[in-house]
C-alpha cells in the first residue's frame, strides 16, 4: 500500500480556522444565550443562603421521593457545605442544569424526527456514535477557540457528550408504541400531531425519561473535564487535586459531585411516577 | 411559561455582567508554582489596584488558547522556552510576551538522593537499568520535558530504556511510593516542584546540556490589554520575583494555608517588592 497519509488533521484544523472566521457572530450569540442561562440558573441558587436552598431542595425531594430522598438530600447537602464546597457545587449543577436543558430541548425533537423519518435516523445514528465515543479532550481546544474561555465551552462539550440517549431513547420509546393503537388513531382520523401528542409521546414518556435520566448523569461526568477550559466549579477542585496528587481532597470534592448525581438521578426517575399518581 | 422563566433567567444573567472594564481574569493551571504566582497577583491586583479578579485554573493548552483568543486576559505562568514551546508555536503570534517573572527554573532527570547515580551517563549501567526495570518516569505527552527526555534517551544511548508516559501527579506519586520504600527511581523532574521539598531528591548531571538549563517563567497578555487596562499591563509587565519568593509561598500552601491566606500573608510581608511592581502606576 503506497496511499500518502491522508491530509486529516490539516483538514481538520483549516475547519476551525475557516469556522472562527466566519462564524464569530453564531458563536457569540450561542455564547451569550448559554452564558445568560447558566449565570442565571446559578444565581438561582446562590442568591439564598445556602441553608435556605437545602430546604427547599430537601422539600422537593420530599413531595417526589418521600421521606427516605428527603432525607438523603439533607444529609447529602449538609455534607457538601460542611466540606465548604458549597459554592462550586452550585456553580457546577447550574452547569449540568443548563446542559441538561439544552440537550432535552434539542433533543427529544430529533428523536420523534428519527422516530417519524427512516432516512433521518440513518443519517442521524452515526453522528451519535462519532459525538459518544470521540474523546472529549479532542474537541477542548476547538471548545475554546469557538465559545472562550469560561463555563459556555463546558456547556457545549457536556451537550455533546450527554445529548445522544435523549436522541436515542425518545426514537426508541415512540417506535415501540404497538401498531395497533397507531393503526386505530389513524382509523379514527387523528392528525399526525394529535397522535403525535395525545398517543406516541404519553406512552413513550417511561422511555423518553430514562433517556433524560441518562443525559443528566452523563453530563454530571463532564463537569472535571469542562473545568479544564474554565466552567472552573467543583470540576476544579477535583482536577486540582488530581494533579497535585491530593487523594483526600480529590475525594472531597468527588463525594460532592457523586450526592448531585444521585439527587438528579432520584429526583428524575420519581418525577415521572407523581404524575401518574 | 418555561419560556418566560427562560428569559427572565437570561436577562438576570446578562444584567450581573456589567462592569466589564474593571474585571481581570488571569488564566492559570494548577501547579504549586502557578498556584503561588497567580493568586500573589491577584492579590496584589485586588488590594492595590481596585480591581476584580476572576481565576479561570484551566490546563495548558485551554490557557495559551484563551490568552491568545482575549477570553482572558493575562497569563503568569508560561514555561519558556522549551517546556511550553508547541503551544508558542501555534498561539504565540496572538500573545505579549511581557518577560520573565521567575528566573532559575530547571528541568532534568531527577532521583532520589540516596541513589549512587550522579550523572546521566551513569544510567547505562546495567546494574542500574535493571534495578529500575529500564523505566524512566515522565509526564503529560507534549510536554516540553518529554520531548527533552527522548532526546537525552538518544544522545545518551540509554537504549534499554523507555520513557513512561503519564501525568504530573501520577510521576510524583511513583516517586513517593519509591521514596518512601527506599527504591531506586528516575522521574523527569523540575524546580520550583514541591517534591523537593517533601523529599530529599538530585538531579542528574547532563553533560551534553541536552536539558538546556536555563528556562524561565514569563508573563503573557492578550494582544490590546495595554489599550483598555494599562495599570494592569504595566503591573504585570514589572511583575517579577525569585524561586525563594515562591518557594516561601509554596510552602506555606502545602502546610495548609488556603493559596489566598498565603499570597495575602506574602505580600504584607513584602511591601518593598510590591512597591517595585506597582511603581508609576496612578
Amino acid at each position: 500500500m503506497n496511499i500518502p497519509k491522508l491530509p486529516l488533521g490539516r483538514m481538520v484544523e483549516k475547519l476551525e480556522e475557516w469556522l472562527t472566521l466566519y462564524f464569530g457572530p453564531v458563536f457569540d450569540f450561542i455564547h451569550s444565550v448559554i452564558g445568560g442561562m447558566v449565570e442565571g440558573i446559578e444565581a438561582l441558587l446562590t442568591f439564598l443562603p445556602a441553608l435556605v436552598v437545602i430546604l427547599l431542595i430537601t422539600a422537593l425531594a420530599y413531595w417526589i421521593g418521600k421521606w427516605r430522598l428527603a432525607l438523603f438530600a439533607l444529609i447529602g447537602l449538609l455534607l457538601i457545605d460542611n466540606l465548604g464546597l458549597w459554592g462550586p457545587s452550585m456553580q457546577s449543577l447550574a452547569l449540568v442544569l443548563a446542559a441538561s436543558v439544552l440537550a432535552v430541548l434539542i433533543g427529544v425533537p430529533i428523536g420523534i424526527l428519527c422516530a417519524q423519518s427512516g432516512k433521518a435516523r440513518n443519517i442521524i445514528t452515526p453522528v451519535l456514535d462519532f459525538m459518544q465515543t470521540m474523546p472529549a479532550f479532542v474537541y477542548l481546544l476547538p471548545a475554546v477557540s469557538f465559545f472562550s474561555l469560561g463555563v459556555v465551552p463546558g456547556v457545549i462539550a457536556s451537550i455533546i457528550f450527554a445529548i445522544p440517549p435523549t436522541i436515542r431513547l425518545t426514537n426508541l420509546g415512540i417506535r415501540q408504541v404497538s401498531s395497533e393503537l397507531v393503526e386505530a388513531a389513524d382509523a379514527f382520523g387523528s392528525t399526525p400531531n394529535q397522535k403525535l401528542f395525545k398517543l406516541q409521546l404519553p406512552i413513550a414518556m417511561p422511555t423518553i425519561m430514562a433517556g433524560i435520566n441518562q443525559t443528566i448523569m452523563l453530563s454530571l461526568s463532564m463537569v472535571v473535564i469542562s473545568s479544564m477550559i474554565g466552567a472552573q466549579g467543583v470540576g476544579a477542585y477535583v482536577y486540582r487535586a488530581v494533579s497535585q496528587a491530593k487523594t483526600g481532597a480529590g475525594f472531597e470534592a468527588g463525594l460532592a459531585i457523586v450526592v448531585i448525581a444521585i439527587l438528579l438521578d432520584r429526583l428524575t426517575q420519581n418525577a415521572l411516577k407523581i404524575k401518574h399518581k | 411559561m418555561s419560556g418566560l422563566l427562560l428569559a427572565a433567567v437570561m436577562l438576570a444573567g446578562c444584567s450581573s455582567s456589567g462592569s466589564g472594564s474593571q474585571t481581570v481574569k488571569l488564566a492559570y493551571v494548577a501547579w504549586d508554582s502557578e498556584i503561588a504566582s497567580t493568586y500573589v497577583v491577584k492579590e496584589v491586583l485586588e488590594s492595590k489596584l481596585n480591581k476584580t479578579v476572576e481565576l479561570l485554573q484551566v490546563d495548558a493548552g485551554p490557557m495559551f488558547a484563551g490568552v491568545a483568543g482575549g477570553s482572558a486576559d493575562a497569563m503568569v505562568a508560561a514555561w519558556l522556552p522549551s517546556t511550553h514551546a508547541s503551544y508558542m508555536e501555534k498561539y504565540g503570534k496572538d500573545l505579549e510576551d511581557l518577560g520573565v517573572n521567575l528566573d532559575g527554573t530547571k528541568i532534568g532527570l531527577t532521583v532520589p538522593a540516596y541513589m549512587k547515580v550522579d550523572s546521566i551517563e551513569d544510567l547505562t549501567d546495567t546494574a542500574v537499568a535493571d534495578s529500575m526495570d529500564h523505566k524512566i518516569i515522565g509526564i503529560e505527552p507534549g510536554a516540553g520535558i518529554m520531548s527533552a527526555t527522548e532526546k537525552a534517551l538518544k544522545d545518551y544511548k540509554l537504549d534499554g530504556y523507555t520513557l513512561v508516559e503519564s501525568s504530573s501527579a501520577a510521576m510524583a506519586q511513583e516517586l513517593q511510593k519509591a521514596y518512601d520504600a527506599n527504591k531506586p527511581i528516575v522521574v523527569t523532574g523540575w524546580t520550583p516542584h514541591w517534591m523537593f521539598a517533601n523529599m530529599d531528591l538530585k538531579y542528574l548531571n547532563d553533560p551534553k546540556g541536552v536539558y538546556g538549563g536555563d528556562e524561565q517563567i514569563h508573563t503573557l497578555a492578550r494582544k490590546g490589554l495595554n489599550d483598555d487596562q494599562p495599570d494592569v499591563h504595566r503591573f504585570l509587565d514589572q511583575f517579577q520575583w525569585t524561586p525563594e519568593d515562591m518557594a516561601k509561598v509554596m510552602v506555606a500552601i502545602q502546610g495548609g494555608q488556603s493559596p489566598e491566606e498565603a499570597a495575602k500573608a506574602w505580600v504584607e510581608a513584602n511591601p518593598d517588592k510590591v512597591k517595585e511592581w506597582t511603581a508609576g502606576i496612578e
